[in-house]
């Protein structure tokens, strides 16, 4: 192996973003028969309900994980020479994962959800066995292994090339003299500081995964269940904010080629994503908040870094987007009206997260539909319309410059179907609808059927984007 | 230079022998100075063989997998007790730690590749993690030859030491290598 | 391609290695290891001399050729040998429940000699309801001890509070006088069934 400058691998990212484009529709159809099964449309054995929740939030997340870190390795590159295999190896563990996950839960029967809380995977009443859990487990260990490979390769470039952590966090700026001429590129800034949460996040969650499987095996080592419960929700938390904080690297470097400026990395700009680094790692508490035997003052934590942990983001981010966009004549195509729609749904879908931390509001909501509201907002129109806006420059036509007819129409449906899916969730949240229940109350079936329409309208959009991209990539190679 | 070096093994060596029923009198001292320190010296002799250059150890691959098995053979409980209650397993201790820990850990870490490196260094700082976690939490006691409350230390000693080996490895990224601030400060005068 | 055969042969003779030095797999403490080891290669046990409860001196390896139950206590123990003394209750009864009462007995001996006089013996025997029929207590001399713990593969530590702590289980010795297996004190089906096969 030697360290040659390398390109950005645009055949290896183009393929992970096709396959994230599929295992994505695939997912979602998985969402429409949860809700169609929560409406009473069809009929849904709860058991097969439990399963392809599990697969749904397996699924989502490592998807959303997997074109994150697409994103990321496809720009860092233009910064750093990074080694080709790693991303090889990378996507290798992580097929291989995915493999294990899928068994473990269609074959093996696991339907213990996606956070594999302790000692859930253990106790399934007969449900699935040991076996089940374990290769569930397992998967999810090789898809650590692959991206902890991949963060010390981005880190270690980073590091090296940008003189330390400090130098790629451009700390001589934020925190020094520094001049903002020497500082790095906001994409180097936002790629060291999701490589070090992100890492920390996964070791943090690679160790509960095998303590659960030492107790999985040998019953006798029994975990501490307070203590795993925190682990898998700061490794939750951290690895899903992960996600969209690499993502949004695609905005910073796709926008600079509408507005014709540049994305710089200012003073603001550096302390904001220092302070991102904090935050998501001391924001997590707020999914305990209802663990009252967690000490108060990780709950006040929690409660307070929620409210701070906004404005960094909306600030440096959405703030500097609109400045941006106002300052220049923006030829508004799919790609960067899907970037820039990721920023807004971003900043919308941390509103009701913010309102959910608030302890006393969270003693009544946090197990309600008002969560999987929350994060479907900045997962839907956030994380995920980044990923598809991503996807369309990568197969843009120099000529074309506008949007066409059906461009327009398929974003407003895609549009019109996520804030109206994610809406149902929050209203049902609001009316105290418990979430994660395969079978609901009558009287919440107006909410679960309307919202079945909306994620119609939503699958829809996404399958004009994914075969867009795929035509796309069919027409570049034919060319 | 080798002098001193072999002196210093020597030194070590005659340590881990001459204090042996101290180190070996609880198992922190046993399994987490003792051991290390045997597999030093092998380190500290095999310094001369680093930079000779072999194809059958290129990167390092083969003498780092010999260390990483004789790791694995010293962290099953059973050798230590083994080594505290026969002569022989005694004995293969003070040979093997130095022979096939240590000197393949040096000779192999030399050659190998910064990531390697890096992925070994998770893997260990995650290692020390698991069995900080198995001592801790055994339901039945793991040694014969030591206390429970003993190993329950151990199983601390295994977290403390993860963690000092976390900042130990962590702290120097944060400021970048002396070539960085050379390269930097000479552009700085040119410019 | 010689740095590749050499990896390969270390990446197989490494696990071939560790597969040996833990019996398969099967035992990664010195614990499971005696207990693989008596399985496999049923030793024989010291012939040596006891002092029963009631005073009577009897044998290691039984005259009767019987099946013997051996556990190692000491009588002032506050923990593990007072639950071990309850499951060997339990195994007596399972064991007269299974007809196996005249094939079988059961022997605590104690690794405290010298605490553990006659009087203490009996009061042990008392408090768990060993009569001195199927199950007694009894203690070897002082100067046979070493050699009787080491055959069993059982270690006695001082435990800093004046006590010991010590690896309890139940072995089974065979009419042969060869120790045949080894389980924990609460697997009492597993014991009662150690103890037929070891009767035939
Ligand atoms: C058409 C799109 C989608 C539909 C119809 C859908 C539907 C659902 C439903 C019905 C649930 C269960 C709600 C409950 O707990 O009662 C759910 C949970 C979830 N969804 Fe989605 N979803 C969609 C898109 C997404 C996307 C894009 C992501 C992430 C990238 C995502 C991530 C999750 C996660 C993490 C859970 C939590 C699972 C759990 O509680 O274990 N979903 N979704
Ligand atoms: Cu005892």
């Amino acid at each position: 192996m030697t360290d040659r400058a390398c390109e950005p691998q645009p055949g290896a990212v183009k393929f992970t973003m096709l396959l994230a484009g599929i295992v994505l529709l695939l997912m979602m159809v998985f969402g429409l028969i949860m809700r169609a099964a929560q409406g009473n449309l069809i009929e849904l054995d709860p058991t097969l309900f439990y399963q392809i929740m599990t697969a749904h939030g397996a699924g989502m997340v490592g998807t959303a994980g997997l074109t994150g870190a697409a994103i990321l390795w496809f720009f860092v590159g233009r910064y750093v020479p990074l080694l080709p295999g790693v991303y090889y190896a990378f996507l290798g563990l992580f097929l291989f994962g995915v493999i294990l996950i899928l068994g473990g839960i269609f074959i093996g029967g696991y339907g213990g959800g996606w956070t594999f809380l302790f000692p859930l995977p253990a106790m399934s009443g007969g449900a699935w066995d040991a076996g089940a859990a374990a290769s569930f487990m397992v998967g999810y260990t090789a898809i650590g292994v692959g991206f902890l490979l991949y963060y010390l390769e981005v880190g270690r470039k980073l590091i090296v090339a940008y003189g330390g952590i400090g130098g790629a966090l451009a700390w001589p700026l934020a925190f020094g003299g520094g001049r903002q001429e020497d500082a790095p590129p906001p994409t180097v800034v936002a790629a060291m500081a999701t490589t070090i949460f992100n890492t920390i996040g996964i070791v943090v969650g690679a160790a509960v995964l095998v303590c659960s499987l030492v107790n999985l095996l040998a019953p006798g080592f029994a975990v501490d269940a307070l203590l795993a419960k925190n682990m898998i929700y700061f490794f939750g938390h951290v690895f899903i904010n992960a996600s969209i904080y690499m993502a949004v690297i695609a905005v910073y470097e796709i926008i600079p080629q509408y507005t014709g400026r540049e994305w710089k990395t200012t003073r603001v700009f550096a302390i904001a994503w220092s302070a991102v680094l904090l935050f998501v790692m001391a924001v997590y508490p707020h999914h305990l908040l209802q663990d009252t035997v967690m000490p108060g003052w990780a709950l006040v934590m929690g409660q307070v870094i929620s409210y701070l942990s906004g404005i960094p983001l909306l600030a440096v981010t959405a703030f500097s987007l609109l400045v941006y966009l106002r300052g220049s004549k923006v030829r508004w195509d799919l790609a960067s009206a899907l970037l820039v729609l990721g920023v807004a749904g971003w900043s919308v879908g941390s509103i009701p997260a913010i309102i959910d931390a608030m302890i006393s509001v969270n003693k009544l909501m946090h197990n309600t539909q008002w969560v999987p509201g929350h994060f479907h907002i900045y997962l839907i129109l956030g994380e995920v319309a980044m990923s598809f806006g991503f996807m369309a420059w990568l197969v843009k036509e120099a000529r074309k410059t506008a949007m066409t007819g059906l461009d327009r129409a398929a974003f407003a449906v895609y549009l019109l179907g996520g804030a109206g899916f994610t809406i149902m969730f929050l209203v049902s949240g609001a009316l105290s609808v418990p979430r994660r229940w395969a079978v609901h109350a009558p009287e919440w079936y107006l909410q679960d059927r309307v919202a079945t329409g909306f994620a119609m309208l939503v699958i829809l959009g996404t399958l004009f984007f994914v075969a867009t991209y795929a035509r796309g990539l069919m027409r570049r190679r034919a060319d | 230079m080798i002098g001193a070096r072999i002196l210093t093994a020597g030194l070590i060596f005659s340590l881990c022998l001459g204090f042996r029923d101290f180190f070996e009198s609880n198992p922190v001292s046993h399994v987490l100075i003792q051991l290390p320190l045997l597999a030093w010296c092998g380190a500290l002799l095999a310094q001369p063989a680093i930079n000779l250059e072999a194809e059958w150890n290129r990167g390092g691959v083969v003498a780092l997998l010999i260390a990483l098995f004789g790791i694995t053979f010293w962290m099953l409980p059973r050798s230590i007790d083994a080594a505290l209650f026969s002569p022989a397993m005694e004995v293969a201790k003070f040979i093997s730690l130095p022979l096939c820990v240590g000197a393949p850990l040096a000779i192999g870490w030399a050659r190998a590749h910064p990531l390697l490196r890096g992925f070994l260094k998770a893997q260990a700082v995650s290692m020390l993690g698991v069995m900080a976690f198995l001592y801790t939490h055994a339901p039945v006691r793991i040694c014969n030859a030591y206390l429970v409350d003993d190993q329950l230390r151990l199983g601390y000693a295994f977290l403390f030491t993860a963690i000092a080996v976390v900042v130990l490895w962590v702290a120097p990224l944060f400021v970048g290598s002396r070539e960085f601030h050379q390269m930097r400060s000479r552009s700085v005068e040119a410019g | 391609m010689k740095a590749l055969l050499a990896a390969l042969a270390v990446a197989l003779a490494g696990p071939a290695f560790l597969w040996k030095a833990t019996d398969g797999f099967q035992a990664l403490t010195a614990e499971d290891a005696r207990r693989v080891a008596a399985m496999r290669d049923r030793p024989m046990v010291p012939d040596i001399r006891l002092r029963a409860m009631s005073g009577e001196v009897i044998g290691l390896p039984s005259a009767d050729r019987k099946v013997t139950m051996v556990e190692f206590i000491y009588t002032t123990c506050p923990t593990i040998c007072q639950s071990a003394g309850t499951d060997l209750a339990r195994v007596r009864d399972g064991l007269v429940e299974k007809g196996l009462g005249d094939e079988v007995r059961i022997l605590s001996i104690s690794f405290d000699p010298e605490t553990d006089g006659p009087h203490q013996l009996s009061a042990y025997g008392e408090s768990h309801g060993a009569d001195g029929r199927i199950w007694t207590i009894t203690r070897p001399d002082v100067d046979a001890l070493p050699r009787l713990l080491r055959a069993f593969g059982v270690v006695v530590i001082p435990d800093r509070f004046g006590g010991y702590q010590h690896n309890a289980a139940l072995h089974v010795v065979d009419p042969q006088g060869r120790l045949s297996a080894i389980l924990d004190t609460d697997d009492i089906t597993g014991a009662l069934g150690a103890a037929k096969r070891a009767s035939q």
